[in-house]
């Protein structure tokens, strides 16, 4: 029969969580408007964009990403007011200005023939933005204070390493030529360079920083 | 070249040209063998596909003007179609002609499913000398007449890839593939 | 990219040909529509007809690209609009799950389509629905496009049903029944918008019913869509009563079809 009576750990031994986590519930909250801000911007270029692309897969591609990006705006605006923001627009800003200027320029190509730069500007270059800034952010947060958002991460996540991979597919089943290569290359630095200036989408330390003050010792 | 009539000579509510429309019934013509005079009356007011045979000998051919149309340019000629229309109607004379479609209803007599069934006997033909085609819109036809079963994707088979049946063979497949 | 982008530019294959509303209206025999023709003698749209195959492959291809042109206009209703004020993100978030559901409702018509022989782009396209979602006022482009023209969608997905359910065919019933699903679901977001986004402006209420009519008239084809026996097209009541129509509502799509099959034939 169990012995109900006798006393086990809280954590289990397997459950390394652990406290506390890089973020508190202000910084949380900022980060998360600013993702907000950047997903509800790529839902509404992916659905304008639909109408002007002519290759039918990528057309139906994009009309399915920009329900996956609305419902991660949706997440995070839910988010919000958990970590005391009741007014959810007032963060739901962009980080910068250079990053406006990052949208501006990615939604910037309308033409038939633009199919490549519209995707390289998603897929080459924002997404694998987003993923690295959400990766972060997941591994740095607490996962006991901070549970909820790592969830809707981690769902979101699964999303856009799924995203990420059909448009990188339609990308390279698009190129055919060295001249749209250089498009494509061309198109991606330009975007990189500004993303370089925004710090990443949420801003100087997207992803932390890695390098080691070194202070003087002599 | 067979001499071939069309009706009306000019046309008011299609682009047709009539004789653009007599060349290519009598290319169909001469691919199936058909050397004789033929009429072809077109009713322009029409939009849809229906098509019958008026007289066999001589041979008169009635038509709505949808039947010859180029479905992604209403009101312009296809020549896809036409061919497919022409050389249903041609084949149906020859097969009557053949002596294997004696015991055959008359056309006013044929029901859907045998329509069904001796069209793709028919559109298969057409296809293998290369006249028409659409293989999958003849077995949708094919499937609502006779059921969306495996038995009766085996009759389709059967009468697509035969080249000449008689009426009492398509008879066979077809009843006994119905539901 | 700008903002309200012409019906005329919409991006498409070398498979595709565009008609021109004033091609399709001005064909002197009659306005083609459903797979039938507005000059025919009516008859609802069954398998028994002697054209009746070839008009559900026919209405299906137009199903096709309604969706392509639903996908386009709800990814536009997405772009065209500033958040706030404008459009409220929860109006955006329902725009983008309908662009999903269309996305799908594409790739399940073009497996439809194979399903029933035809190639995409064998028949011609008119942009006219997408013309509805251009609408510059969010609240009539919804009015428009999610309550006349998915309720129409709503109609005709059920008469294919029906098709599919008479003729036998599983595939055909199957895809239609998911379909309409999504089609009333997309005509509620429409009332629910509707209703939200005018509680308190009586002017824009009117117009936004007012373009609704314009729209559900248009595609009335001269009673092609009704609730008589023989209406090609049947009116769907109990599925319009899901997706948030009124009896009223209902009743006055019946009477604007009876009035344009009136109109057709003296």
């Amino acid at each position: 029969m169990t012995d109900t009576k006798r006393p086990r750990e809280p954590f289990a031994p397997w459950d390394r969580r652990s406290l506390p986590g890089l973020f508190d519930v202000d910084e949380t909250a900022e980060r998360i408007g600013y993702y907000k801000w950047v997903e509800i911007k790529l839902f509404e270029a992916l659905g304008g964009w639909v109408a002007t692309v002519p290759e039918l897969d990528v057309k139906l591609r994009l009309g399915t990403h920009c329900y996956h990006h609305a419902w991660h705006a949706e997440l995070f605006d839910k988010r919000l007011p958990e970590l005391r923001e009741m007014q959810t627009e007032r963060l739901t800003v962009p980080p910068n200005d250079h990053m406006v200027e990052f949208f501006e320029s990615m939604t910037e190509p309308e033409a038939a023939h633009l199919t490549i730069e519209k995707l390289v500007g998603v897929y080459r270059v924002l997404i694998p933005h987003k993923i690295a800034a959400y990766t972060y952010h997941r591994n740095g947060t607490s996962e006991i204070t901070d549970m909820p958002t790592i969830r809707i991460l981690d769902f979101i996540l699964q999303d856009e390493f799924n995203d990420w991979r059909e448009g990188e597919m339609l990308i390279q089943s698009m190129i055919e030529s060295p001249e749209e290569l250089e498009r494509a290359m061309s198109h991606q630095t330009k975007l990189e360079k500004i993303m370089l200036a925004a710090g990443g989408i949420a801003g100087p330390g997207s992803i932390g920083d890695p390098y080691v003050e070194i202070v003087e010792k002599n | 070249m067979v001499q071939v009539s069309v009706k009306p000579e000019s046309f008011e509510m299609v682009l047709y040209d009539a004789a653009v429309i007599g060349e290519v019934v009598a290319e169909v013509a001469e691919r199936l063998g058909v050397d004789e005079a033929i009429t072809l009356n077109i009713d322009e007011t029409s939009p849809l596909g229906r098509s019958k045979i008026l007289s066999y000998d001589p041979i008169d051919l009635w038509v709505d003007g949808g039947a010859l149309e180029n479905t992604q340019r209403p009101r312009n000629f296809g020549q896809a179609r036409s061919r497919d229309t022409i050389g249903r109607l041609l084949l149906r004379i020859l097969d009557r002609r053949s002596g294997r479609f004696d015991d055959a209803p008359a056309d006013d007599e044929l029901d859907l499913s045998q329509f069904a069934a001796w069209d793709v006997h028919n559109v298969g033909r057409l296809e293998r000398i290369g006249l028409g085609g659409q293989k999958k819109r003849r077995l949708y036809q094919f499937r609502n007449r006779h059921g969306f079963t495996d038995t009766a994707d085996a009759a389709f088979e059967e009468l697509w890839g035969s080249s000449e049946l008689s009426w009492a063979e398509i008879e066979r497949i077809s009843v006994g593939c119905r539901p | 990219m700008r903002k309200i982008f012409p019906a005329e530019e919409l991006a498409r294959d070398s498979r595709f040909i565009r008609q021109s509303n004033e091609q399709r209206m001005g064909d002197p025999r009659g306005a083609r529509i459903a797979g039938g023709n507005a000059g025919d003698a009516l008859a609802k749209l069954t398998p028994g007809l002697p054209n009746g195959p070839d008009r559900a492959r026919a209405l299906m291809h137009g199903i096709f690209v309604g969706e392509i042109q639903a996908l386009e206009g709800a990814g536009r209703t997405c772009w065209d609009f500033e958040l706030g004020d404008e459009a409220p993100l929860a109006l955006k978030l329902d725009m983008a799950r309908q662009c999903w559901d269309e996305a799908r409702h594409c790739e399940i018509s073009v497996v439809l389509a194979e399903h029933m022989g035809t190639e995409l782009g064998e028949y011609a396209e008119n942009a006219l629905l997408y013309e509805a979602a251009c609408n510059p006022d969010p609240v009539l482009r919804l009015t428009g496009v999610n309550r006349a023209l998915e309720g129409l969608a709503i109609d005709v997905f059920n008469t294919m049903k029906e098709f599919g359910n008479m003729a036998g065919d599983p595939v055909l019933e199957f895809c239609e029944d998911w379909m309409l699903a999504d089609e009333v679901t997309h005509v509620k977001m429409g009332s629910d918008w509707l209703r939200r986004l005018t509680e308190n402006d009586k002017d824009r209420l009117d117009k936004a019913l007012e373009f609704q009519k314009v729209v559900d008239r248009l595609f009335s084809f001269n009673g092609f869509r009704g609730e008589e026996d023989d209406s090609p097209i049947q009116l769907t009541r109990r599925f319009r009563e899901l997706a948030g129509f009124t009896d009223e509502e209902i009743d006055e799509i019946a009477d604007m079809s009876r009035d344009a099959r009136s109109e057709a034939i003296t």
